[in-house]
């Protein structure tokens, strides 16, 4: 079984993003670049399978500038097998259908039995690149995936829905976007760091690839600012209690 | 302007995202409230179905709710058509020939105005549109999907503890609590405060992780993302990725005993103080002010 997993580069998780001085992007000085978050869970999801069936093989993908380098190399050190970067001018500038098609034709020659997605990516937080990709390759795709088992004649997969999960049967190929779920993803070990250092990353240019629309962005800014809330610090929590439910009551207007 | 709403329903009713989105679609231009037959059907069966229709309906505008499933089949529909997706929009405008909207972005640590060439397809968060009051139920038109190749459902497996409450995404109003809250035992008080409240029940993830709670009631960067109208954080101290997801709530609550603590500087009303000795006495104080007294 092969399992290739897409993930993307993102600012880490800690950074405490800010809108550049044009409005429109961000301030990336001085930005630590990791996995997206669930795109690790997706890394993990996989590991997995390969600790239970030796024969697995597990690959990352990603499209992207020189720097997607250290994510695919950090995804290695966690224990995958091989790399493949999407490269060139316009490479990370490109749309999700334009990034889902890059991915596609890279698809159509590794042949994995299934892709792995981030549930969504931790800067666009747009959940788009799976769904677009299950798309442009023609296969089915499941959403919020939590955990996956090889099964009689295909593979039963967990999706998240309200009150519980539902089991799915994919019988051939499908892209699954992956939800957090209760294993952490594991940290990359120092062996597998000293391995993922001397493997090569193989490079597919990403010319030709077709982005039929673009989406621009008029403006970013701060979520707006809060705080500035009446804090009760000293005194009877039990008679806070009490005032604070009548201010919710009469002053926020929330009860 | 043709726009549709793709109708999502529980227990044979629409859901409230829906609702609120077909009024705000008869705002917009010539709406239709359009569902997908049928149990368990898998997005790109759901998404094929639609884009048939749409082949003559054409709309211009598709609009679902931003709950998993609405996202699910919005984003397989946004890449059948070939059209621009957004997703979890809080505001959607159109001016002719494209479409804006606001959205977050950076796991919600910015806020985005984005414009994408119509046609489109957009999701969009509950609560991000109020309802009309009185307004008639909308009608709702359908179309039967067929079989996805490749996919069949199996069985549904329930988590044990969620049963009978409203939806964290959907909720007016959260209790959400952390580790402050020292282990599982304490929710037997979280939810009797929930109750009193009608509110939906939230947690770190110090708390899903550690398996006090089910995953799915996350909040944050890696759980949900929520707006709801009160929002009561317990013993939770506030770190960035939690804050991701709920500081777009309209009134936030902070129980925390250490007064530093990061949640503070994003709270409308803080108690520092023993969340124990806070629960009781709030609950009763909700109860009596909900009463009027
Ligand atoms: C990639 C990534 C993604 C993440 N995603 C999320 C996410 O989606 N959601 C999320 O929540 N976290 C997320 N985290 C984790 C986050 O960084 C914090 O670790 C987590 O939010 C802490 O949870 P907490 O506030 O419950 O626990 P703590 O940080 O341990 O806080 C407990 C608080 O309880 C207070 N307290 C203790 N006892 C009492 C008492 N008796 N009365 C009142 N107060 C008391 C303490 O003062 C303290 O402030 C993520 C982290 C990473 C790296
Ligand atoms: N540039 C990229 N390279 C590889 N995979 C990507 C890329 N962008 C997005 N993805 C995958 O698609 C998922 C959803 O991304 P998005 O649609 O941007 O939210 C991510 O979690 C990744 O798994």
């Amino acid at each position: 079984m092969r399992l290739l997993i897409c993930i993307k580069q993102v600012p880490d998780s800690t950074t405490r993003v800010k809108v550049a001085p044009d409005g429109t992007s961000i301030v990336t000085d001085g930005i630590t670049w990791s996995i997206s978050p669930y795109d690790e869970y997706a890394i993990e999801l996989a590991l997995e399978q390969k600790d239970n069936a030796a024969d697995t093989v597990v690959s990352v993908i990603s499209v992207g500038g020189p720097r997607t380098k250290d994510a695919l190399r950090q995804a290695l050190a966690m224990g995958c097998d091989d790399a493949t970067l999407v490269t060139g001018e316009g490479a990370d500038t490109l749309g999700p259908l334009g990034i889902a098609n890059a991915l596609k034709s890279a698809i159509d020659e590794l042949k994995p039995d299934l892709v792995l997605c981030g549930k969504q990516a931790s800067d666009d937080d747009q959940g788009f690149v799976g769904p677009a990709l299950a798309e442009a390759l023609g296969w089915p795709h499941v959403a919020v995936v939590t955990k996956v088992a090889p099964s009689a004649a295909g593979t039963e997969i967990w999706k998240e829905v309200e009150g519980g999960h539902e089991v799915w049967k994919a019988s051939g190929a499908a892209v699954l976007t992956v939800q957090k779920s209760e294993k952490e993803p594991r940290y990359p070990s120092l062996p597998g760091i000293m391995k993922a250092k001397k493997k090569e990353i193989p490079e597919r240019p990403v010319t030709g690839v077709e982005d039929p629309v673009t989406i621009e962005i008029v403006k970013l800014e701060p979520p707006p600012a809060r705080g500035g809330g009446k804090i009760f610090k000293d005194g009877d929590v039990k008679a806070h209690a009490a005032a604070l439910a009548t201010l919710l009551r009469d002053e926020a207007k929330v009860l | 302007m043709k726009i549709w709403v793709l109708a999502e329903k529980k227990d044979g009713q629409l859901r409230r995202v829906s609702r609120e989105l077909a009024a705000k679609a008869a705002l917009l231009g010539d709406a239709t409230v359009i569902e997908v037959m049928g149990e368990r059907v898998s997005a790109a069966a759901a998404a094929d179905a639609l884009a048939e229709r749409a082949k003559t309906d054409a709309p211009d505008l598709v609009l679902a709710g931003a709950t998993p499933s609405g996202r699910d089949i919005a984003a397989r529909l946004a890449a059948t058509l070939r059209r621009a997706y957004l997703s979890e929009c809080t505001d959607v405008t159109i001016d002719g020939t494209s479409v804006e909207a606001s959205r977050g972005m950076y796991a919600g640590k910015v806020r985005a105005r984005v414009r994408a060439p119509l046609p489109a397809v957009c999701s969009v968060r509950p609560n991000a549109f109020p309802l009309v009051d009185g307004a008639a139920e909308p009608q709702v038109a359908s179309v039967a999907a067929g079989d996805a190749p490749g996919l069949t459902f199996v069985r549904f497996e329930p988590t044990a503890s969620s049963g009978g409450r409203v939806t964290l995404s959907e909720a007016r109003v959260i209790v959400s609590g952390g580790r402050g809250l020292k282990g599982p035992e304490a929710w037997a008080q979280v939810e009797a405060l929930a109750d009193v409240l009608g509110a939906a029940l939230g947690a770190s993830r110090a708390v899903t992780d550690a398996g006090w709670r089910p995953n799915e009631e996350q909040v944050g960067q890696t759980g949900k993302t929520v707006t709801p109208d009160l929002y009561i954080a317990l013993g939770i101290s506030g770190a960035i990725q939690h804050l991701a997801g709920m500081t777009s709530s309209k009134v936030i609550v902070a129980v925390n005993k250490d007064p530093d603590a990061d949640i503070f500087k994003v709270a409308d009303y803080g108690i520092v103080g023993d969340v124990f000795e806070f629960l009781p006495a709030f609950t009763d104080a909700v109860k009596q002010a909900k009463a009027g007294a």
